[in-house]
């Protein structure tokens, strides 16, 4: 996987040309890529042989057993479910991050009184540590003096109590908002500085054209915007797929399997349920999909630095 | 598509609008603009707003039906509470010395493996940059369980040695492709220029390189920071002594008491949330340049 850099093209002909530091450029990288071998590479081999083994936590012999954990997922529904409910949480998420994101993004481009504060305030829920963000949502969606509830029941609208994380589609709705609210941030400033590069002269063009809001949207700001949302969208997907502590402390993959994502189920059975082997096989089975994104992300990434 | 495609088809679009409606179409604009923000901003601040209502305004325990939108009184009830029946403080302490030492590490480590990748020239750089980008998004559900195998072998769990060496797992990726990009973005004649004026390879890199590149490198630094100090995985299944854990599974302890204190964990959270949300106005330059950067998690 190539990622080239975006340094400026090199004449051919050069008064001076840079020695080749291979001695110096391998010394200096040589403490974070032994860092890279020794905290990524090693766990991921462990992860994949492990995946392979029926090891038990607290057991010191893990027997070899081929394939074993990943056809017992394979053939188990509450697998398939999981897979499932990831991809709504992570396909909804995303969505609705992109949407708001871009709406907030093309709102804070104009010019307008406050707009630093404005835009401050924004990215806050971003700043914020996931924990707290989760916990915050949790006491609002509360079922005993929750504000949800409270304005909820004193306008008279319900009678009881809405069981926001008990019951398994407002759950997961109720897992979605808020990752969506903690997320959404990063979009907008990714996309403001997305917005800075498409050029304000092919805006003038359209105005002095008499094109519409719309129009200007459609024709001259989404082209320019594309390469910017495709990269921060995938980036989101990436990282929404492997969210667990939203979901585990909001509803703990529950009611029942109704919210459980692949982080959730690896904990479960790996932590829980002491089956490290199989936990790992769950995540292991993600890669696929992530490979995918990640091919994707790369091409993107490439394109944007070789144009800019 | 080419740019002259989109002015043609803009042109066609815009054929009907005439020019007496410019004035109209301004005014919808910014209503538009303005309910757009109207509405983000409530999102984004009421349960903020609520955090410190409830931290600072407590529900009584036997939870009144009735609540209030805006503050009956002030107290520091819920805090004196919190730091009264819990190690909170040590636990700050804790995530404090944890996430500095990780952010100190990851900088000066990936400081010098961005600079490697973005300015010497040797073979198999491009996919080295490639190998960090890849370390940076790797899931972190998919390491944990083998990492915690792997520290529960050296005796690290409950260990700070081993929460740092699990929070460098995302840092030093991180920096180095922050601040590959930046590196990449200083002009090369700078560090020619002072080559052929006769310094040393790392003398260009530590009079000149640096200064330039030190607004990437205090983002960079407040990345890293501000991801250790928030991290929840690592720290909520490596660390379970209650005398040496971090403010993520410290305030996890909160929750999942019998009876919900919310007046505490808000408290708690506002506490939790001070340090990174101070940095981040502090700073703020450095951090929107550094999002730019492209390089963020999100």
């Amino acid at each position: 996987m190539a990622l080239r850099t975006a340094s400026v093209p090199i004449p051919r002909t050069r008064r001076f040309r840079l020695p080749r530091d291979a001695a110096l450029g391998y010394l200096l990288l040589a403490p974070a890529g032994l860092l890279l071998i020794l905290l990524v590479g090693y766990p991921f081999l462990t992860a994949v042989v492990m995946s392979l083994q029926k090891k038990l936590i607290g057991q010191a012999v893990a027997p070899f057993i081929g394939l074993g954990n990943y056809t017992a997922l394979l053939t188990d529904l509450t697998f398939w479910i999981v897979v499932r409910n990831v991809l709504i949480f992570a396909g909804a998420s995303v969505a609705l991050k992109l949407v708001i994101g871009t709406s907030v993004a093309l709102a804070l481009n104009e010019s307008m009184p406050a707009r630093g504060i404005i835009r401050s305030i924004m990215i806050l829920p971003w700043a914020l540590p996931t924990l707290v963000s989760v916990l915050i949502w949790m006491w609002m969606y509360s079922d005993v003096g929750g504000v949800f509830n409270s304005v909820l029941m004193g306008t008279g609208i319900v009678e009881r109590p809405v069981l926001f994380l008990g019951t398994p589609v407002l759950a997961m709705v109720s897992v979605i908002v808020v990752n969506v609210w903690r997320g959404f941030p990063f979009f907008v400033v990714t996309l403001l500085a997305g917005l800075q590069t498409v050029a304000s002269d092919q805006y003038d063009a359209a105005k002095v054209d008499g094109a519409g809001l719309w129009a200007r949207f459609r024709h001259v700001t989404l082209p320019g915007l594309a390469p910017v949302m495709a990269v921060v969208t995938l980036l989101s997907t990436i990282f929404t797929l492997n969210d667990f502590a939203i979901v585990w402390l909001l509803t703990k993959g529950g009611p029942g399997n109704a919210t459980d994502v692949l982080s959730t189920l690896t904990y479960k059975v790996a932590i829980r349920g002491l089956e490290l082997g199989k936990g790992v096989a769950v995540s292991v089975l993600m890669l696929p999909l992530l490979i995918v994104l990640i091919v994707l992300l790369t091409r993107f990434i490439n394109r944007r630095e070789e144009a800019g | 598509m080419s740019d002259a495609t989109h002015a043609i088809e803009a042109r066609r679009a815009a054929s009907a609008a005439a020019p007496s409606s410019l004035r109209h179409e301004l005014v919808m604009k910014r209503v538009l603009q303005w309910s757009v923000l109207g509405v983000a901003l409530v999102i984004v601040v009421f349960p903020l707003y609520w955090m410190l209502l409830t931290a600072f305004d407590p529900p009584s325990l036997s939870y009144s039906s009735t609540i209030s939108l805006l503050p009956r009184r002030l107290t520091f009830a819920a805090f004196s509470q919190l730091l009264r029946e819990y190690d909170f403080l040590l636990w700050m302490w804790n995530s404090a010395a944890v996430a500095g030492i990780t952010t100190l590490l990851a900088v000066v480590v990936g400081t010098m493996a961005a600079y490697s990748i973005a300015r010497l020239r040797y073979p198999g750089r491009g996919v080295l940059a490639g190998i960090f980008f890849l370390a940076y998004i790797f899931p972190a559900t998919l390491l944990v369980v083998p990492v915690f195998v792997i520290l529960s072998v050296l005796g690290l769990t409950d260990d700070y040695v081993g929460l740092v060496m699990s929070y460098l797992i995302f840092t030093v990726p991180f920096c180095t492709w922050m601040l590959r990009a930046y590196l990449t973005s200083i002009p090369r004649e700078l560090e020619e220029a002072a080559l052929v004026d006769g310094a040393n390879r790392i003398q260009a890199m530590i009079r000149i390189i640096l200064p330039l590149a030190a607004p990437g490198v205090a983002a960079a630094t407040i990345f890293a920071f501000t991801l250790s100090w928030n991290e929840y995985l690592y720290a909520f299944i490596l660390m379970t002594d209650s005398t040496k854990m971090t403010l993520s599974p410290g305030m996890t302890k909160l929750v999942f008491g019998d009876i919900f204190l919310w007046g505490m964990i808000m408290s708690g959270a506002t506490l939790m949330s001070l340090p990174v949300v101070l940095l981040y106005f502090v700073a703020q330059r450095f951090v929107v340049s550094g999002l730019t950067a492209g390089s963020v998690k999100g």
